[in-house]
């Protein structure tokens, strides 16, 4: 791994009790039924100077949002109606807590947010542990997703945008440890065989993390030779991931890079500001598994992400 | 690069001439190993044509062969012939991430289908545009499009301003599609400014080049490869297309089978009928049971001829360096002498010379049908040796139709090899006429030869071949999971038909020998969501290659899964080990079918319960990975 002199603008808390969002904050939360995002109920009780957007409903084309009991069904594909709730919060920081979100819920926000320049801090927390599956095929080690719903872009990041040349693709994708999501995606894309930049959390959430993704993605790695390719970036580092990008970009200047954001929330963060600061050479590809409540246990570190001083150093 | 290999270990240029199943990964280097299919020269007309094949048959190489590109590298780079070409094709494969943006709960599907038939417009356009750009290149003196045309393509777009040239047109198609782009992003809020008209753009600017003397009578194709990843109305909105292209272009589709779901236009009473609105090209019917062979071994021996061996061609015909085995050779093999000593020694006691002589004159194999025959009907060897004595013709049918699952038998419940998959035609068979599995088989079992210290030309050992088979199934089941999103559904159905098969194939006692295909039984009682998932499981197995289908005794209606036999593709037979021959075939309900899938514990349970088998029957080896899926105590 390269020596960055760069910055990683996160607050790192070792456990969510240890972090207190800002007097007089907007604090944006989803809840997936996991014990993570178990704390949300208390906070609201107790942190009188911050507001709540509770996310009461995610699905695949728009969201339910409850603000001062009241609900809001907003639109992806509606900046008008995203920028509308982003308003109501006026000038006040928001923290975006993406732990109970699906990405294509929070990555619309994050892009208006930033657009509207407003001061956006993401949250995450890192599960203590993933679920183990109790009957493992060939690959497979973690019980995480109940299906996929299959490939479809993001709100807000649809790009029509074609490669000059058909060779002109670096296919990266984000590792996670569900190998099938990796073949089924190499499957959908079809990337140039020599060009899979695939990115591993190292170091991971935990020392073990980054074998198990070896291990479950071994068996497309090794089909595609893409293992002669591995990149690493901090498994909890959207920052760090944003410049392993950055340096995929200097390796090969003239290539489209097509996304696939399916290893950690944080690694699909530092996409996400990617695919916003370059805007036209840069696809995003996700296949919208449909998580089960009960893949991860526990809560570990929360992290703070200064998302906004990142992209607008001015905010 | 192919071009590269001679410097390479023979076992790396093998994984490179073979092990790069997919076209898709070739790129480039699939011109140099291509071989012409015969259905080619109907592809070449100008009639819209529907390529339909399962994944692996060799669409994409063909389709990509047809385009400018494909003609290029095969016509040896020369530019001087392109002017010659009777054709030029415009690959386009299905891009899933663009074409799923045109859905959503945001707009009603007509609006969708508007705003897709723009998109469409703007994508034929570019491509188009690239290829003027690339011919431009190669022939830089040619006439150009004049400024009058692309003014016209620009007004049907739309294109405000100043289009005065072929490049001027691309840069602003260029900005229309980040316009474009951005309304998609925001579709709820906005409404486009202004559509183009369905086909309108493309046929003008399709007319316009052919009005250049260089293009004057040629044919345009657009070569739109993996339709199956439209959606329903987008194939409804390309079918009308189709239907209605103008003179100067016509289109020709790759499509898996069942993938082409919509066949009607956007006229929902007008649908696209074959022959008259295009001709329809199955790869599975064109490259039927002996041209395929022939197509296959064409293939492997080109490919085989690439490689270099100290600076040697490797000139070895592939057919004869996998040997296969007679059903009395593998029976051998399996150690059939072994188990047949104790029927010998029953044989011996009967003391009875016309008997003896009857017995000494059967094969090893044979002789252990005699004494299989006779316990299954519970008989005495003497019995069945006195039967084939007074109708030996009858015996011998029975023994032929026997004799090939009786192979399945011989070492049941024993460790290593249960039944051998080798030789050429077993690996056809195998492969069912898919040259990318062919490719594989034949990749796997030299590379194993030559780890084992093999020479490439020496043959292949039965072993090495069936060791090789039995990966290929394990490694294309692994793979299965990951190719569709209902993949982990096809997986369990085939851990399922194929635990239940495999227990079929070595417990033949008594019942029909060779049973390895099913049908859906008759049933009206079943809810509408019952029968939706098993239309969309079966669909989806079949379009995947976890199963193939034959029609069943009655006329056939493509899209009606009760009208057809399923049988999993042989390709898993020797994983699971049982019999890759189109044989005898059961019935399964459809609440079956999905219990396979559901609880698939209980259900092949249920099942082979009720062919009379034991569910408890031990795994062969390769099986034990998957413990934790079939016994309940796990």
């Amino acid at each position: 791994m390269n020596t960055r002199d760069k910055p990683l603008l996160t607050d790192t808390y070792e456990t969510i009790d240890a972090f207190i969002p800002d007097n007089d904050s907007i604090y944006i939360f989803g809840t997936a039924g996991e014990e993570r995002c178990a704390h949300y109920s208390a906070w609201e009780c107790r942190l009188h100077g911050v507001d709540f957007v509770r996310i009461v409903r995610q699905e695949a084309s728009s969201f339910v949002a409850n603000y001062k009991e009241i609900d809001y069904q907003i639109l992806l594909r509606n900046t008008s109606q995203i920028e509308a709730l982003l308003k109501v919060v006026g000038e006040r920081v928001i923290y975006l807590d993406i732990t109970g979100l699906s990405h294509n819920i929070w990555a619309p926000l994050l892009r208006n947010a930033l657009a509207l320049r407003k001061q956006v801090l993401v949250v995450y927390v890192e599960p203590e542990i993933y679920s183990f599956s109790a009957a493992p095929k060939e690959g497979e080690i973690f019980d995480l997703s109940e299906r996929i719903l299959g490939i479809s872009p993001l709100p807000g990041f649809i790009s029509f945008r074609e490669p000059l040349e058909e060779e002109k693709v670096c296919f990266v994708p984000l590792l996670g440890f569900e190998g099938t999501r990796l073949a089924y995606l190499i499957e959908q894309v079809q990337p140039p065989g020599n060009k899979i930049l695939p990115i591993i959390g190292v170091p991971g959430f935990r020392p073990e993390y980054p074998f198990y993704a070896y291990h479950g993605n071994q068996l497309p790695l090794l089909r595609t030779h893409a293992y002669r390719n591995v990149r690493y970036a901090i498994a909890n580092c959207p920052f760090s991931l944003f410049y392993a990008l950055e340096d995929i970009v200097k390796d090969y200047p003239d290539d489209m890079l097509k996304i696939a954001p399916i290893g950690t929330k944080p690694h699909a963060l530092g996409a996400v500001l990617f695919a916003i600061a370059n805007n036209r050479s840069v696809e995003l590809i996700y296949d919208h598994p449909i998580r089960k409540p009960s893949r991860t246990k526990g809560s570990s570190k929360l992290l703070v992400y200064h998302a906004s001083t990142f992209v607008s150093p001015s905010i | 690069m192919v071009n590269n290999i001679s410097a390479d270990k023979p076992q790396e240029q093998l994984s490179q001439l073979f092990g790069s199943y997919k076209a898709e990964w070739l790129r480039d280097e699939i011109y140099s190993l291509y071989t012409e299919p015969t259905y080619l020269p109907e592809l070449k007309t100008s009639r819209p044509c529907l390529l339909v094949g399962g994944r692996g048959t060799g669409k994409t190489t063909v389709l990509r062969s047809l385009s400018y590109e494909g003609q290029f590298a095969l016509n040896n780079n020369d530019p001087h012939q392109i002017d010659s070409w009777a054709f030029y094709g415009i690959y386009y494969r299905v891009n899933t991430n663009r074409v799923t943006a045109f859905s959503g709960d945001e707009l009603p599907v007509s609006k969708w289908a508007d705003l897709f038939a723009h998109y469409f417009n703007l994508l034929l356009c570019d491509l188009t545009l690239r290829f003027l750009s690339w011919y431009q290149r190669h022939r830089p003196n040619a006439q150009q499009l004049d400024a009058e045309a692309c003014k016209r393509v620009a007004r049907s777009l739309n294109i405000a301003g100043e289009v005065e040239s072929v490049r001027v047109l691309a840069n602003k198609i260029d900005d229309l599609k980040i316009e474009f782009e951005a309304h998609i992003n925001n579709v709820a809020n906005t409404t486009f400014r202004s559509l183009s008209i369905q086909g309108a753009p493309i046929d003008i600017l399709a007319e316009a080049l052919s009005q250049l003397p260089q293009f004057r009578n040629k044919d345009f194709f657009f070569l739109l490869d993996e339709y199956e990843n439209f959606e329903d109305y987008q194939q409804q909105v390309v079918n009308t297309l189709i239907k209605h292209a103008g003179q100067y272009y016509s289109f020709k589709i790759g499509v898996r089978e069942l993938g082409w779901r919509r066949k009607t236009t956007l006229n929902e009473n007008e649908q696209l009928i074959h022959p008259a609105d295009y001709v329809r090209i199955n790869i599975a019917e064109k490259l039927s049971d002996d041209k395929f062979k022939k197509f296959a071994l064409d293939v492997c021996n080109a490919r085989l001829s690439k490689v270099h061996l100290l600076g040697q061609k490797a000139n070895y015909d592939i057919s004869h360096i996998l040997p296969g085995l007679t059903e009395d050779e593998e029976a051998l093999e399996l150690g059939v002498k072994e188990v047949t000593k104790s029927v010998k020694e029953k044989i011996a006691l009967l003391q009875e010379k016309e008997l003896c002589r009857i017995a000494e004159n059967l094969s090893p194999l044979e002789l252990y049908f005699v004494d299989y025959w006779a316990e299954s009907k519970g008989l005495s060897v003497r019995d069945v040796l006195n039967e084939i004595s007074k109708d030996q013709s009858g015996w011998n049918t029975r023994y032929n139709n026997y004799k090939h699952a009786l192979l399945f038998t011989i070492r049941r419940r024993k460790r290593g090899i249960q039944k051998y998959y080798a030789g050429w035609d077993v690996f056809v068979s195998l492969s069912a006429n898919n040259i990318r599995y062919l490719l594989e088989l034949v990749d796997q079992s030299l590379v194993a030869h030559l780890n084992e210290g093999g020479k490439l030309g020496d043959l292949v050992s039965p072993k090495t071949q069936t060791i090789a088979a039995q990966n290929a199934g394990r490694k294309n089941l692994s793979e299965l999971e990951g190719l569709s999103v209902h993949g982990a559904r096809l997986t369990k159905l085939l851990l399922s038909l194929g635990r239940i098969f495999q227990v079929m194939a070595s417990d033949m006692g008594g019942h029909t020998p060779e049973l390895n295909q099913f049908h859906l039984s008759e049933d009206t009682s079943l809810t509408e969501d019952i029968d939706r998932d098993v239309k969309e499981l079966l669909t989806s197995a079949v379009m995947h290659l976890a199963l193939i289908r034959f029609p069943g005794n009655k006329l056939t209606d493509e899209a009606d899964i009760r009208d057809y036999d399923y049988m999993m593709h042989p390709i898993f037979t020797p994983f699971f080990v049982f019999s890759y021959r189109k044989k005898r075939k059961m019935v399964i309900a459809a609440g079956q079918l999905l219990g396979l899938v559901n609880s698939p514990k209980v259900t092949i349970r249920q099942l082979l319960e009720q062919h009379n088998r034991n569910p408890e029957d031990s795994l062969p080896d390769q099986l034990t990975l998957f413990e934790g899926y079939y016994l309940e105590h796990t």
